[in-house]
């Protein structure tokens, strides 16, 4: 009887978790190179990791089918392995991770840019080798910022419905997730299950933004201690 | 020893400066904004000067010519930062051993504790920065630097944010430090007083160059421009104009004044008749008395006082009758002595023996 439910939200944990994790570190790499990266192309660079939050998601779904379609690069590629990610799970991931990636690198930079640039430099003059310094230094004192990035790449991710509808499609058990699940029950009048799968979408969204409210505190806290 | 000669271009004027540093502190004395901070950035590798020559002890750190660029974790040159840029997240003994990466822990704990007896606070290993006094986050930003063993040391106006008190006990504890840390040292101020007090030479900044290198006491007592007249304690620059010189005396035409000023000058200076000079003098040279003597010059008390020091109080003198020439005097009576002994019309005795003279070119 639960099935109904279970199904949609098993789907879109598997999806965010690894939308998320994948996100996490995609975007942080990103964040850490624009940081450093003074080339000609940076603002350009720049301006292309933000546009998916600019675009319609139907803009998104749209270039991605081209990309992955059986004529466009990505497609001809996937085809070489004999495998496609139109209308399967992957395809639900990818989407998430394109909505997701531009809140991660973006907060996340944001957190790196704000760390005191001596204290990167003391660290250089005591040896410490840009890797070192990183993880030593950078990322520990911008962690409340770049698990709030996390938190808002979560939430994204949660929330996907446009792209992932026209890559992934609505197939029950495999590529619906919550939103696209909510969004044909209501297609098909199931008023009652649609508002289930509502509930359940808002206290998990609800959720998130209470981690995030507390990363927050944390960065403050932080932000006072030095 | 560090052999810097460096050129960069910074937002209005270009750095172009060379001095070596043998074994001892130099310090560097200038104004805001003349490249001081630059200079030790450059030389630790955190900016890269536009051409140049940087070797410490015979190994070449940045070469221009042989594109040369020593990342700064290998130039083993330890950095003290202006804010002293501890890590907020890790303890005082985290942050003593950071440096020490590549070394054996139990060499690691060793040396932090040797290093937290050096500098005085073994109880606190284990607090954050944000749980110290400013005077202990200096101590611990000073034992990091040279806990990997430095072969040079720089220091970015380190007692700045200090207030008096601490300022002159942290100078005292810099000493015994360096008995314990031998190797070159650069320490940057804009402070005589402890640029003289530290350094053993003292190398004078002005827009990006150096204006005079030498001994601290040739440089508190034959300052080579105005700017290092200024930066040495000359707060009475009075141009002028030789009108007759012997070996080692001269007279100047001082226009404000409307007379001559008799000066004593080394006999390594060569100056002409005819020559412009600039004639300094401190505040505490300047004695007002009431009789006409001597090398005096009249005027008339301004009795606005100028600044303090502990006990004695700087005022101005005005030496001209449209009131604008003022000259800035040490004020001999200190304020235990309640007398008000000077009178609004008195004389300011130059001591010729204390007058420094610079030709103008």
């Amino acid at each position: 009887m639960l099935e109904p439910f279970i199904m949609p939200l098993s789907v879109s944990i598997k999806t965010v978790l690894a939308a998320t994790v994948i996100t996490f570190f995609l975007g942080i790499a990103a964040a850490r190179w624009m940081v450093d990266y003074k080339g000609r192309f940076s603002s350009l660079i720049d301006v292309l990791f933000l546009l998916p939050i600019v675009l319609p998601p139907t803009v998104i779904g749209f270039g991605l089918l081209l990309l992955f379609g059986s004529r466009g690069p990505l497609g001809k590629l996937l085809a070489l392995f004999d495998t496609t990610i139109i209308f399967s799970w992957p395809a639900t991931v990818v989407t998430a991770v394109i909505v997701a990636f531009p809140l991660m690198y973006m907060t996340a930079r944001g957190g790196f840019e704000q760390v005191d640039p001596n204290l990167e430099n003391a660290a250089r003059t005591l040896g410490a080798g840009e890797w070192r310094l990183f993880w030593t230094v950078t990322l520990p004192l911008s962690w409340p910022t770049v698990m709030a990035a996390t938190v808002l790449a979560f939430t994204r991710a949660l929330g996907e419905f446009g792209a992932t509808l026209m890559l992934a499609g609505n197939l029950p058990g495999r590529t619906t997730t919550l939103p696209v699940a909510i969004y044909f029950r209501l297609q098909a009048g199931q008023m009652h299950e649609a508002l289930v799968l509502t509930l359940v979408v808002f206290i998990f969204a609800l959720a998130s933004l209470a981690l995030l409210a507390y990363w927050k505190a944390q960065a403050r806290r932080n932000g006072r201690g030095q | 020893m560090l052999e810097v000669n460096i050129k960069r271009a910074l937002p209005g004027f270009t750095l172009d400066i060379s001095l070596t540093v043998n074994e001892e502190i130099v310090s560097i004395l200038g104004p805001s904004g003349s490249g001081k901070t630059m200079t030790l950035f450059c030389i630790a590798g955190l900016v890269r000067p536009d051409a140049g020559l940087i070797k410490l002890n015979n190994r070449i750190i940045y070469s221009s010519a042989d594109q040369i660029f020593i990342a700064p974790r290998n130039r083993k040159i330890g950095f003290v930062f202006q804010n002293y840029a501890l890590f907020p997240h890790l303890t005082v003994a985290e942050n003593i051993a950071y440096g020490l990466a590549r070394q054996p822990k139990p060499t690691v704990s060793k040396k932090v504790a040797e290093l937290l007896e050096v500098i005085n606070i073994p109880a606190l290993k284990d607090r954050y920065p944000a749980e110290l006094s400013s005077g202990q986050q200096q101590r611990v930003a000073l034992a990091r630097a040279i806990a990997p063993e430095p072969e040079a040391l720089l220091l970015d106006e380190p007692f700045s944010a200090l207030d008096t008190y601490r300022k002159e006990r942290m100078e005292y504890e810099l000493l015994s430090l360096y008995r314990y840390y031998r190797g070159d040292i650069l320490f940057v101020t804009h402070d005589l007083e402890q640029g003289f007090k530290l350094g053993k030479q003292i190398a004078v900044y002005d827009n990006g160059k150096i204006v005079q290198y030498a001994d601290k006491y040739t440089v508190i007592s034959n300052p080579v421009n105005r700017t290092a007249a200024r930066l040495s304690g000359f707060k009475n620059l009075i141009e002028g104009r030789v009108v007759a010189c012997s070996v080692d005396e001269a007279t100047v035409f001082i226009p404000e004044f409307e007379q001559t000023l008799m000066v004593n000058f080394p006999k390594s200076l060569k100056l002409n008749t005819d020559q412009p000079v600039i004639i300094g003098i401190r505040p505490e040279h300047l004695t007002a008395v009431s009789q006409p003597k001597h090398n005096s010059v009249g005027c008339r008390l301004d009795r606005k006082v100028r600044g303090v020091t502990t006990l004695h109080s700087y005022y101005y003198a005005l030496a001209d009758q449209q009131n604008r020439y003022s000259l800035e005097c040490l004020d001999p009576q200190t304020f235990l002595d309640h007398q008000d002994h000077l009178q609004d019309t008195c004389y300011i005795h130059f001591n010729p023996q204390h007058l420094v003279i610079i030709p103008l070119d």
